[in-house]
């Protein structure tokens, strides 16, 4: 008995094995859509008018033969095997393909095309392992079809179309973000076809061509008897069949959609699963909108494509101050500076440079300089034979890319990277090739954290519990972030954001400088205030602490030794020079933990693509 | 707890005169005529579509349900089409509940065809009682067990559902994420019970395998099952000349007393007194690039006094505080007669590198 069963756990595991494996190379299609269907209801019925791809009809007709069948028949066409215990998880992959084939037009056409009381919202529809997504969209009657009443002749009725559906099929399994993205594109084509139906009836035209169309080949098929697809016949007579033809691939393949329904309305879209990648994973998009809200103004905004190959992909009636951001922006460049350069204020920075990095046109990085350290990103893709490899090859003759992420296995600064000696032509570039390695997101840059923590007094462990409660835990946390209206599509509201400094009550206040005032005195005891006793005669007792300015310093700055601020940003809010902090930290170093390690906030955005 | 809340159970059949209806809910008047009518193709199907799990979603609400249809000259129409299933809010996660909806219709389908349950007007009524039940236990404990006849029972449970396990690989180190001792050998395989006693956190799958005694494939689908339930993770391998760096998670130590506790807990060499945060953070920190294991315990010896390095280490990366940098060797020069790299390409660690090959480290 036990040995039976040993053997069946064993047959199921190998199998999960086998399946891991597969889903391993199968994870990059849980984020493409596996068809797309548009389908009609009118006084004609509901109507597919077109599906893509399209199978070939040998494998239409298998599926009509599934229909007289006894529920206890063995499925042979590719189904899900009846597993007695219900459960309905494939046993063996079905590709994508074979997922919808099984649905025969007609059904489909029953399916998508709903009752009109569903039209306007989001559709989503499961049946086994297909979810179908889409937003059925109620059409008006045409003003120009009213049979007058008087006329006796007998009019012929146009067909008058009542509600459509631009459908998308997706596997069951699709990520829940993915499917509302899935949804918001078809909204935004139904929205461009009932603006184009209301003004020329251009919907109504292009389903007369396809439905023309499929008559005409069940006719040909009748007669000839050579089965032949349709919808295959329908792509070069109708550009809405095309449109949509070039969505599903693009879907598949850039994630970015740029449509051209009735060659006047533009839609556009992107799929941010397939541009944001983290290691083999896509990046979802709430984290991705949470990374991009905490933009500060000394990042920089580094184009991932150059100047020109990016103002070419604009539409021409894009907004001047996109044009002028990506004209103005540099690596070497801080938000705060390209906002004074392009004339722009900040928010509308942080709004453009948000804009250009969510559709994968530009990454958010520390701007550019010599005390900057890089180091290898934990996904960078080192293999010999990368088409990365390559491409550095043929951008940087006579060197090889193994060879230079080789030494940023270590952490680098630039100052180190660069060697004095050489020819300014050559130090040029290796900063070239510094930011080539950026923009392919192969380095990240580390930072400087610090963290106040203050070692225990000698006694019991036990009374000392919440004395080991540090800082942050105590502290309310002061709040130091962007510009609180930063959220997508809201009308801006603050335009007196200054320009020289950092939002004023986010440094501390300003002390009045000349030494040991009372009033400097008093500021310095209120700052200490929110530390325990035991740690204030700790960090009084420092030989450094007896300098009235350095104890004033770091009482200043003891909001920010949370682990949370890294140097380069105290720098920015306090309006200090690097050495200062660094003098600073080493006088206090026996309070305070110093460690090394990326930026959270902008880490997300140094994913590689895959 | 994150069970799917049924908020309804229904039976909907097609009535030989009237059509789709429903023929009982719990609770009752649930679903609003309005709902039904909107949704009625998906409920009670056109032919293509029997014994398919149909989830659809109307009106804020999602309507989980398998049609069947039951060919048979006797019913009026000769068929018998039936359905039942299963309303939860719009919003809720109902891929537990689809193995529960197919295990009904196929319970249903079986009592018809056993002893006419459903065409008989008078056992038809015993659906109600048994719905009402259903509803009640899936909610309150997830599970059912109800007897139906003499001869036939139902049994129900929702089960969780976990995402797909990563490949383990040969030079993978599985660590228990829960005490050892909380584990019950007797409900796991053979294969699982006899690697049991070598998953110690430091043996990576290729020791475990020969000292097991068991073949390396069996060990990594043991041990990948494992980590499908959450008992385990994995970490690497740990060595003295190991390179670490910290995470920007290393934060979490000093932010979240939970993890605190734990950490503290975890690392403290036995029978010490408990090593304060201090230090513990003092060594995560001390972890950089460019140096070894072997370098932090020199220079950190005195906070090492209570404090155990391998299990600082292995809780280090079991929690994302810190994490291994790995080498690769590139072969970039080669002469035109030699062959391309097979390992060399950048793709395998020195640690995969060194189990595939048994060769020591120096390469």
């Amino acid at each position: 008995m036990a040995t039976k069963q040993w053997e069946t756990t064993l047959g199921e595991r190998k199998s999960m094995y086998k399946q891991s494996e597969n889903s391993f190379f199968k994870r990059g299609e849980k984020t493409s859509p596996i068809s797309v269907i548009l389908v009609t209801s009118g006084s004609r019925g509901n109507k597919l008018l077109f599906r893509y791809p399209f199978q070939r009809v040998a494998d239409c007709t298998s599926s009509l033969t599934t229909k007289q069948r006894s529920p206890y028949a063995l499925n042979t066409t590719g189904d899900v095997l009846e597993d007695p215990d219900g459960d309905s998880r494939e046993q063996t992959p079905l590709t994508d393909q074979q997922l919808v084939a099984g649905f025969s037009d007609i059904i489909l056409a029953t399916i998508l095309a709903t009752k009109s009381d569903m039209c306007g919202k989001k559709f989503e529809l499961k049946i086994d392992n297909v979810r179908f997504v889409g937003h059925p969209t109620l059409l008006q009657h045409p003003h120009t079809i009213q049979v007058s009443k008087t006329d006796p002749s007998p009019k012929r009725e146009m067909p008058t179309m009542i509600l459509f559906s631009v459908v998308f099929a997706l596997r069951a399994n699709a990520d829940p973000s993915v499917i509302s993205c899935m949804h918001n594109l078809s909204r935004r084509i139904a929205i461009a076809l009932q603006h184009e139906e209301r003004r020329c009836q251009y919907l109504t035209r292009e389903a007369k061509l396809m439905l023309a169309v499929q008559d005409e080949v069940t006719n040909m098929t009748e007669t000839d008897g050579s089965p032949q697809s349709p919808f295959r016949q329908i792509l070069p007579k109708c550009k809405l069949a095309r449109d949509l033809k070039e969505a599903y691939d693009s879907l598949c393949t850039t994630g970015v959609v740029r449509l051209h329904i009735n060659n006047w309305l533009e839609v556009s879209f992107c799929l941010p699963h397939k541009i944001h990648r983290v290691g083999g994973n896509h990046v979802p998009p709430e984290a991705l909108e949470r990374s991009l809200k905490a933009i500060r103004p000394y990042h920089a905004l580094l184009l991932l494509d150059s100047e020109k190959a990016l103002l070419a992909q604009l539409p021409l009636d894009c907004s001047p101050a996109l044009v002028r951001l990506i004209k103005t922006c540099s690596a070497v460049k801080n938000l705060q500076q390209l906002a004074q350069d392009a004339d722009l204020n900040l928010l509308q920075i942080f709004q453009i440079a948000a804009h250009l990095v969510y559709w994968g046109k530009a990454i958010i990085v520390y701007p550019l300089c010599e005390n900057n350290v890089y180091m290898l990103s934990p996904h960078a893709n080192i293999s010999l034979y990368s088409p990365l490899a390559e491409a550095f090859g043929q951008q940087f003759p006579g060197h090889d890319l193994p060879s230079m992420l080789a030494k940023f296995s270590l952490p680098l600064s630039l100052s180190e990277f660069r060697n004095p000696l050489d020819a300014s032509v050559q130090e040029a570039q290796l900063i070239q090739m510094v930011v080539w390695m950026l923009q392919r997101r192969l380095l990240i840059q580390l930072h400087t954290y610090v963290c106040l923590l203050v070692p225990p007094s000698e006694e019991e462990p036990g009374l000392l519990r919440d004395e080991e409660l540090p800082l942050v835990a105590r502290v309310g946390g002061r709040s130091l972030s962007t510009p609180s209206a930063l959220s997508f599509g809201s009308p801006t509201s603050s335009d007196d954001m200054t320009l020289t400094s950092p939002s004023m009550d986010n440094s501390s206040a300003e002390l009045l400088p000349g030494g040991d005032s009372p009033l400097n005195r008093r500021m310095t005891e209120t700052l200490l205030a929110s530390l325990t006793e035991h740690e204030r005669q700790v960090i009084l007792n420092i030989p450094a602490a007896q300098s009235p300015e350095d104890l004033r310093m770091f009482a200043r700055l003891l909001h920010y030794f949370r682990g949370h601020h890294h140097l380069e940003e105290i720098m920015y809010n306090e309006n200090m020079r690097r050495s200062q902090l660094k003098t600073l930290f080493d006088k206090f170093r026996s309070v305070l933990v110093v460690t090394n390690h990326e930026d959270p906030v902008i880490s997300l955005f140094q994913s590689p693509l895959e | 707890m994150g069970m799917s809340r049924i908020e309804c159970i229904f039976f909907s059949e097609f009535h030989p005169t009237l059509g789709p209806k429903i023929t009982y809910q719990v609770p009752e008047e649930y679903i609003s005529r309005e709902l039904f009518d909107t949704v009625q193709v998906y409920i009670i199907t056109k032919p293509e579509l029997q014994n398919k799990l149909i989830t659809v979603t109307a009106m804020g609400k999602k309507l989980i349900g398998c049609p069947v249809c039951i060919e048979h000259k006797k019913y009026s129409r000769n068929a018998l089409l039936f359905n039942l299933g299963l309303v939860c809010d719009a919003r809720t996660k109902t891929c537990a509940l689809e193995p529960i909806v197919k295990k009904l219709s196929g319970y249903l389908t079986t009592l018809e065809l056993e002893s006419g349950f459903i065409s008989n007007e008078e056992s038809k009524q015993k659906l109600l009682p048994i719905m009402s039940t259903l509803l009640e236990e899936l909610n309150a404990t997830g599970a059912c067990t109800l007897p139906i006849d003499e001869s036939n029972t139902i049994n129900l449970k929702l089960i969780e559902q976990r995402r797909d396990p990563l490949i383990v690989q040969e030079y993978d180190v599985p660590v228990f994420t829960q005490c050892k001792d909380h584990f019950i050998k007797s409900q796991w395989d053979l294969t699982t019970q006899q690697i049991l006693a070598y998953i110690d956190g430091f043996r990576h799958i290729q020791k475990i395998s020969a000292e097991a005694d068991v073949e390396l494939n069996l060990v990594r689908i043991a041990v990948q099952n494992l980590l499908y339930y959450g008992v385990v993770t994995l970490v690497s391998i740990f060595q003295y000349s190991n390179v670490y760096c910290t995470t920007p998670t290393v934060q979490s130590l000093i932010d979240d007393r939970s993890i605190q506790e734990e950490c503290l807990n975890y690392v403290t060499k036995k029978g010490q007194k408990r090593a304060c945060l201090r230090d513990v953070f003092q060594l995560y920190c001390g972890l950089t690039p460019g140096t070894t294991v072997r370098d932090l315990c020199s220079r950190y010896s005195q906070q090492l006094q209570r404090v155990d390095e391998r299990r600082l280490i292995q809780y280090g990366l079991m929690k994302a505080l810190i994490r291994r940098l790995q080498k690769y060797p590139v072969k970039v020069t080669r002469d035109e007669r030699s062959r391309p790299p097979r390992l060399y390409t950048g793709c395998h660690s020195y640690d995969e590198i060194c189990c595939k090959t048994g060769r020591l480290r120096r390469l």
